[in-house]
């Protein structure tokens, strides 16, 4: 983070906080804006403001290159704040513009979040900028004259021009701010994009390090002609870094002003539109002023508050299940402690409801690649989100982020068809994804479907083959088996790489990222109808509701979710055995294997016959089986704690643990995980 | 017996050593490491582990491994008595439990009481240790704690990365 003044250094994470939300907003507008096709006074206000911000709070950062891109996209909006009719012919190479930059900007600030920082080059994007800001401003005819901006960078075309329109002006730089000449090469690059023409005395400034007592005594003449107007070159220089004063020395010649101007006579009219309007617009907004109800809190004090309340869940259950209180008749305390209850019930909810964040954040990102894939790959392709208004912990939102980018881009890149192959299948030309979410008993279920081609099944069956991932005989594998090979590891059906997909990583980590956050996902496909991938995922990580099921002298939590059924059974014929030891049994016409829990975990207990125990029948994605355990103990809502850090690198979960818990005894208690605990029985 | 040692400055802690035992072998582990001395109390055993490590415990809301220091330097394990306590102590941010035989005291060992351990040896505790002190006659075998945790440290550290 060397590139950082250490003095701003602690600023460092608010700018980046404020950028970010800023750009969200940025992208909203835009998108929002496109698709209507036109761009409301209020909203190119918005983006001038934006942006002004942008370029404000990454100057004083000192972040150059951010604040030089903000600025061109600001002067691109002034123009079009002035006199919104003039966008209609570029409008569209204007939104692709602003798109890249606020690409560049989010670039920017995800790279100053990284350990090493170093700014990437926007003056390509600038100078398109700058090129759309001229067109508009009515100086399309002046389009061939931009090469010649940069022309003048040799100076000797300017110089037998250098009387007429030429504005010449002094810049004095701070005292004692050092490299004079390359502070002064910086501000020329800069002056560059606004000036049609430009001369500075020293010449070239940067090659000679000796010129800076000149510049420090006579200042940095330069005489210029502008593209706009003056101001806006002067604009530029007021803004740049370290410059203390300048001085614009006034010219003999009268005519130097409007004489860039005379070039068609566009621009007469273009300079007497902005009085008519401008102020209509600053009538038309009276300032909405909407009174910030919202603070921003820092997610460790949020995660801190969630700990607190969970030992607080744990302590109240100590207390009012204390053994001490064993027989006692105590009517009293029990009415406290069932107020204490509600009260920390309460409590826990809005803590809860505080880490909860809405999807639709997630999903306009989507959004947002749905619409740049559908232009780079001819693609056209309409994003429908459903349920954006769904609330899920913070944590799982920022986890599901990139698997949802992953399976858009595959969904756009691989499933839906070029528009003649699906004119030919009868389709609509337009392709469609669907991002749903719904809160459904505890877990959010989310499908993301596209009408698209359908996973090719042979060519899915083959390559697993030939990577060898195959557990069972080929013929045994049903369709929705053959479907969910794709999110093994070492899986990926496209032999090409394509830009936006087939990197190597594929649906295997899509559904590691899910499973990290609790989540599951499955797959149903149709051909030439196309794919649903089905995510789950909970609510919440912190607390779950669990029963609570004791084998020998152990406790395991079960989440109540994951559970069908729980029975006795009556005879021991209901067992079946398999020679290898394997037990099975029968249920309402279907077969489910029995895991026993001391068996599983090899703990000792005095209970190992059917009959004296409890079989509980869970099930996750599309399995189902029948755990073994003594006996049922309770339900109980538990906070789910991680293993420690030290044993994270053993393979617990693998063995169908998610983590811990501490009971209202003060003991500790396992949670099971029934999708890997599936997995570790080989299921 | 419940003695908490608050973590003070490192330089009050300096040469001071907290001595255990493993059989009739005293061992001595720096004092800054250690955060205080707990009576066993019940451990949950976690499985796909190392044998040496027992399982996890319950410290006040935080859920602490805590490894058997006799299974770690190849003794078998024994059962607890009065005596046997966890020693919990902190590296590198890491918090992790020691089952002890039992604690015997704080000693103060000065830089010319100690000496290095024989070189190339490579099995039970010995491969740990850090210096071999003579204090009054009695002999303490020093713990590095980095190379006694080092393997579960590496990969603990990758993963948190």
């Amino acid at each position: 983070m060397g590139f950082i003044d250490p003095s701003m250094e602690p600023m460092l994470e608010t700018f980046i906080y404020e950028t970010t939300t800023l750009l969200d907003q940025l992208d909203e507008i835009l998108l929002a804006s496109e698709k209507s096709k036109s761009i409301s006074g209020d909203n190119i206000n918005e983006i001038f403001r934006i942006m002004h911000t942008t370029k404000g709070s990454a100057a004083m950062m000192g972040l150059e290159s951010i604040s030089n891109l903000a600025h061109a996209v600001e002067d691109v909006f002034f123009i079009i704040r002035e006199d919104p009719s003039r966008m209609q012919s570029v409008s569209e190479a204007i939104f692709d513009l602003v798109f890249q930059a606020s690409d560049y900007f989010k670039a920017e600030v995800e790279s100053l979040q990284g350990d090493s920082y170093s700014p990437a080059d926007p003056t390509g994007m600038i100078a398109q900028l700058e090129k759309q800001a001229a067109i508009m401003k009515g100086e399309a005819a002046a389009e061939p004259a931009a090469p010649a901006a940069s022309a003048a960078a040799s100076p000797a075309p300017a110089k037998t021009e250098s009387a007429p329109g030429m504005q010449k002006i002094r810049v004095f730089f701070e005292d004692g701010c050092q490299m004079e000449n390359i502070r002064a090469f910086m501000l020329i690059t800069q002056l560059k994009d606004v000036c049609e023409e430009l001369e500075s005395v020293p010449d070239h400034p940067e090659n000679d390090a000796s010129v800076c007592s000149e510049i420090i005594k006579n200042g940095l003449l330069l005489s210029v002609r502008p593209a706009g107007t003056l101001d806006e070159v002067l604009k530029v220089i007021e803004d740049a870094v370290n410059v203390k004063s300048y001085e614009t020395i006034e010219e003999p010649a009268p005519a130097a002003e409007p004489a860039g101007k005379e070039e068609s006579p566009a621009p007469e009219k273009a300079q007497a539109a902005p009085s008519a309007p401008a102020p209509s617009a600053s009538s038309a907004q009276p300032p909405k002023v909407t009174k910030q109800s919202l603070i921003s809190v820092n997610q460790a004090k949020l995660d801190q508050l969630m700990d607190l309340v969970g030992e607080l869940v744990t302590a109240e259950s100590m207390v009012a299940s204390n053994p001490d209180l064993k027989g006692l008749t105590l009517d009293n305390f029990t009415k406290s402690t069932r107020e204490l209850r509600k009260l920390t019930d309460e409590l826990q909810d809005v803590v809860m409801s505080m880490r909860m964040v809405p999807l639709s954040g997630t999903f306009q990102k989507m959004n947002r690649i749905v619409r740049d894939m559908s232009k780079k790959l001819g693609k056209d392709v309409e994003l429908e989100t459903i349920g954006g208004e769904t609330e899920v912990d913070k944590t799982i939102n920022d986890a599901i982020a990139d698997p949802f980018m992953h399976m858009i881009r595959n969904s756009m890149d691989h499933a839906i068809e070029p528009a003649d192959v699906r004119a030919s299948l009868g389709k609509p030309a337009t392709g469609k994804i669907t991002i749903a979410a719904q809160n459904i008993g505890g877990e959010i279920v989310i499908t993301i479907s596209d009408d698209g081609s359908g996973l090719d099944t042979k060519k899915i069956m083959q390559k697993a083959k030939n990577n060898g991932l195959l557990t069972k005989p080929e013929k045994e594998y049903t369709e929705k088996e053959i479907a969910h090979l794709i999110m093994l590891p070492g899986f990926s059906t496209n032999d090409v790489v394509t830009e936006y997909s087939g990197r190597g990583v594929g649906m295997d980590v899509v559904r590691k990222n899910i499973e990290k956050v609790g989540g599951s996902i499955s797959v149903d496909t149709q051909p030439n109808v196309g794919t649903t991938f089905t995510i789950k995922i909970p609510l919440t990580l912190a607390i779950v509701e669990g029963m609570e099921i004791s084998v020998g002298g152990n406790i395991f939590t079960l989440p109540i979710t994951s559970i069908t059924q729980s029975f006795k059974i009556t005879e021991p014929q209901q067992i079946i055995c398999n020679t290898d030891g394997t037990e099975m049994i029968m249920l309402r016409g279907e077969c489910y294997p029995v895991i026993r829990l001391h068996n599983f975990f090899g703990i000792d207990t005095a209970v190992t016959e059917m009959i004296d125990g409890i079989l509980i029948q869970i099930e996750s994605d599309h399995k189902t089986v029948c755990i073994f355990a003594d006996e049922l103990i309770g339900e109980q809502q538990v906070v789910v704690k991680p293993f420690p850090s030290l044993l994270s690198h053993y393979d617990i979960k693998g063995r169908g643990l998610s983590g811990c818990t501490i009971l209202g005894d003060g003991s500790i208690s396992l949670i099971l995980d029934a999708n890997n605990l599936i997995r570790a029985y080989g299921g | 017996m419940a003695e908490m040692i608050t973590n003070g400055v490192q330089d009050d802690l300096n040469g001071k050593y907290m001595t255990f035992y493993i059989e009739d072998t005293v061992y001595g582990i720096e004092l800054f490491h250690v955060m205080e001395i707990i009576q066993v109390v019940a451990i949950t055993p976690v499985p796909n582990v190392p044998d040496y490590i027992s399982g996890i415990i319950n410290l006040r809301g935080k859920i602490v491994p805590v490894i058997n220091v006799r299974v770690k330097f190849g003794q078998p394990a024994k059962e607890f008595d009065d005596k046997t306590c966890i020693i919990v102590i902190e590296i590198e941010g890491f918090r992790v439990g020691l089952i002890v035989d039992g604690v015997s005291e704080v000693a103060t060992i000065s830089n010319g009481q100690l000496a290095d351990p024989p070189e190339h040896v490579a099995s039970g505790g010995q491969q740990y240790l850090q210096s071999i002190a003579n204090v009054g006659g009695r002999v303490i075998l020093n713990i590095d704690c980095n190379r006694f945790f080092q393997s579960d440290l590496i990969a603990a550290g990758s993963f948190e990365r």
